[in-house]
């Protein structure tokens, strides 16, 4: 499981808009609909929304992963975004969470979405891949820094 | 020497799904056949990742167990695929379906089934030499009592096993 497989620059937001969780999963969920294969954004956006309602997907440093399970894509679907002023997106420590991976998976390829989840747990723990993400300019530099983690020079 | 000792008298193939792992499974087959061995499908249901998700907070319970049951659903739509794949080389399979901690439950088919030789796909991707200590295939390859190959390359599998 590479992430790079699924993540190319026109999946990254860097300067997220939105104020507020639920806004910012809408303007994930937006991204994803325009750049990977949505046939229903509405009841994506529903998935989530009812995902994030069981217990939120903020974890620790600035990092959420919201997430859900919907036939509305045709495959593994997964968009990034960033905010440097942070986001209150309930996480587990109470501070703002500034990078976010929205990951949307039809039922049929929970193996694989459960192992780009935890690819992404693996690869938060690293200080330095955690702050070159967040700091990133651009999609493209996202997308190398993704690239050098899964090649093991970070750490 | 003993010309009628068969070294590969009980195989395991285990697959995780991947086309490396499927490939694995060719491979196996075809020895099957070759040595006349008896070949065992196994997949796991790695509950360890689903419990670490659940306890890093980003799976909740009710969660979890809904891609427990995915997981299960789609390890027996791989081995019925395998035992596709050998039905139609006129090899007989058997398959076998596991819960755990991936490493261990291999182990331990490995040794409940008195197994000569396992099979396994190309080892996974690892970030740091740290994180090798943790990667699935390689946990494989230290807990195991048996050989072990590791099946690499594809395009001679693939022709190999069509011409089979």
């Amino acid at each position: 499981m590479r992430l790079a497989d699924y993540i190319t620059s026109d999946h990254i937001k860097i300067g997220l808009e939105g104020r507020n969780k639920d806004e910012v999963i809408e303007e994930l969920v937006e991204l994803c609909s325009e750049v990977c294969d949505v046939s229903d954004p509405d009841a994506v956006l529903q998935a989530v929304l009812n995902r994030e309602r069981d217990g939120s997907t903020g974890l620790e440093k600035g990092v959420a992963i919201p997430h859900a399970k919907s036939d509305a894509v045709g495959t593994l679907s997964i968009v990034v975004g960033i905010s440097r002023e942070g986001i209150d997106f309930e996480a587990q420590d109470g501070k703002p969470s500034h990078l976010f991976f929205l990951l949307v998976a039809p039922t049929s390829e929970s193996g694989p979405h459960v192992q780009a989840i935890a690819k992404i747990v693996k690869l938060i723990k690293i200080d330095n891949f955690r702050e070159q993400m967040i700091n990133a300019q651009t999609p493209e530099d996202v997308v190398k820094v993704i690239n050098s983690a899964e090649n093991g020079e970070e750490e | 020497m003993n010309k009628n000792l068969n070294p590969f008298e009980r195989l395991i193939v285990y697959i995780d799904g991947s086309e490396s792992s499927i490939r694995a499974a060719k491979l196996a087959i075809a020895m099957a056949n070759a040595f006349g061995s008896r070949l065992r499908v196994l997949y796991v249901v790695n509950e360890n990742l689903l419990n670490e998700l659940l306890k890093a907070r980003v799976f909740v319970q009710v969660e979890k167990m809904d891609y427990e049951r995915d997981l299960e659903e789609d390890g027996k739509r791989y081995l019925g695929y395998v035992e596709k794949l050998a039905e139609s080389k006129g090899v007989d399979v058997e398959t076998s379906l596991r819960k755990g901690i991936v490493h261990e439950e291999v182990s331990c088919e490995v040794d409940e089934w008195q197994c000569d030789l396992l099979i396994q796909g190309e080892l996974g991707e690892v970030l740091s030499l740290r994180d090798s200590f943790y990667e699935e295939g390689e946990r494989i390859l230290r807990k195991v009592k048996c050989p072990v190959m590791v099946v690499k390359g594809q395009g001679k599998i693939n022709k190999l096993f069509e011409e089979l």
